[in-house]
């Protein structure tokens, strides 16, 4: 290994680090948003969600236009097509069964949640299960494509970006004085050590930010998940692994100028690209929600549970893996990475997670947790 | 004083799957509102959830009745007594 690699190991340890801290202390679970709408009319949370992308939006769009950002749009955010609607869909039930999304799966798991390591491992199933199937979907994503070689909503419509950040930001701050008058935005709360999610949002925003800079792309780790399934199924017989296609594909294909070094990689069981910046990514969310727990002495694994929940959670892993890799890509990736840039893809998969989660809710009551 | 009446009903949900925790407590709740608003009993919820130490209180507050956190030493003590004023 040399030297650029270590730094962007480093780099994306200390990123994940501050990440799963910070939705720790804040429980920033995305999946609660959507959910806790329907089940409870709350929107407490989603307005935070909301800040957090308006933020984003317009420190993306600061730091493009300052020349922060090497790179326009971010590598992996394609054409929209209709994939990404059902792929958002599906990712909206499926992280309302397992409890959490795959970044809240994962901070979750950090403080000790022994469901959520039955969603990891519904996770890794799902998404190595997509293979099967790939083909298959890759040519219906490749027939639905809409705007093909543009990406962003900017450039689909061949307008300056900033114009639309501009009034997206006039919007939202008059929107956002009007929450912080009523106190819209703030939880209530009563334990020590919660970090209200209003902050939470500003500083996942900045590392939102300084991801994009120093990466070249917004934080996101499914492609991983695939990519642990392939590692497994490799040991246990590497020729089913080879001769599913997408395990072969290295749709990653970009160079960091600043650290001279070139990324390549897919989903396959190598330590390619998507390792370099996924599994330490990864790592630092786990170990940050680790320490914050600890330090806040909530660490403590429970199995007292009823068995139907081990059960969704599994379910539900299983269903956001494969998702995942329909979509493509989770909820973070495009909610805090795509959206913020107007990524067709991203909006279509917001506009599939909607009804998904309201889906998923109503199969969680009616099922998992009805008496 | 009163105090000493008080039944108290504890709930572990420790553990849980989101959004198990408040769910819970709310069908508990509404299962023991009747001793609740004779003031018999109190309601003590064992949880780990970070989110449900301000869900359950505000669903409790909302009722009507006092809610109290407490830490534990590695999970929250939610404890919803009868409003005896």
């Amino acid at each position: 290994m040399n030297n650029p690699q270590i730094i962007l190991i480093a780099c994306n340890l200390l990123l994940g680090l501050a990440a799963g801290f910070i939705m720790h202390r804040s429980d920033f679970c995305i999946a609660g948003m959507f959910r806790d709408l329907f089940l409870f009319r709350s929107t407490t949370m989603l307005k935070n969600l909301l800040l957090l992308i308006l933020t984003s939006m317009i420190l993306f769009e600061v730091a493009r236009r300052s020349g922060l950002l090497f790179i326009f749009p971010f590598p992996l955010l394609g054409s929209a097509s209709v994939t990404n609607l059902l792929g958002g869909c599906l990712f909206g039930i499926g992280m309302v069964l397992a409890g959490g999304c795959v970044v809240g799966t994962l901070y979750k798991f950090g403080a000790g949640s022994v469901t959520s390591a039955f969603t990891l491992l519904g996770l890794i199933l799902g998404s190595f299960l997509y293979s099967e199937f790939h083909p298959w979907w890759a040519g219906l994503a490749k027939q639905t494509t809409i705007f093909s070689g543009r990406v962003t909503i900017p450039q689909i419509l061949d307008v300056d970006p900033g114009v639309i950040v501009l009034i997206f930001a006039f919007v939202g701050a008059a929107w956002l004085v009007k929450e912080v008058r009523k106190s819209g935005l703030s939880r209530p709360a009563m334990i020590d050590n919660y970090l209200q999610p209003w902050k939470a949002s500003l500083l996942l925003s900045v590392i939102g930010l300084l991801s994009f800079a120093a990466v070249g792309m917004p934080l996101g780790i499914t492609t991983a998940y695939a990519k642990l399934g392939a590692f497994v199924v490799n040991s246990l017989g590497p020729e089913h692994v080879a001769k599913l296609g997408y395990f072969a594909g290295q749709p990653l294909n970009y160079n960091i100028p600043h650290l001279n070094l070139a990324l390549r990689g897919g989903a396959g069981a190598q330590l390619d690209g998507i390792a370099l910046v996924q599994f330490p990514l990864i790592g630092g969310i786990i170990l940050g929600a680790f320490f914050s727990a600890m330090a806040a002495r909530e660490f403590h694994l429970h199995f007292h549970v009823p068995a139907r929940q081990y059960v969704s959670a599994l379910c539900g892993g299983l269903i956001m893996g494969l998702a995942a890799r329909m979509a493509p890509a989770c909820n973070v990736w495009h909610l805090l990475g795509g959206l913020p840039i107007l990524g067709a893809q991203s909006i279509l998969f917001l506009v599939g997670l909607l009804p998904g989660a309201w889906l998923g809710t109503l199969v969680l009551t009616k099922t998992v947790l009805s008496r | 004083m009163i105090e000493a009446e008080l039944q108290t009903l504890n709930f572990d949900i420790r553990g849980q799957i989101c959004p198990s925790a408040l769910l819970t407590a709310l069908r508990e709740l509404n299962r023991h509102r009747p001793s609740l608003k004779k003031g018999t009993v109190r309601l003590q919820f064992l949880t780990d959830n970070r989110d449900a130490t301000i869900t359950i209180p505000g669903a409790a507050n909302n009722m009507g009745y006092v809610v109290e956190v407490k830490k534990e030493d590695s999970y929250y003590l939610v404890i919803v007594s009868p409003n005896l004023n």
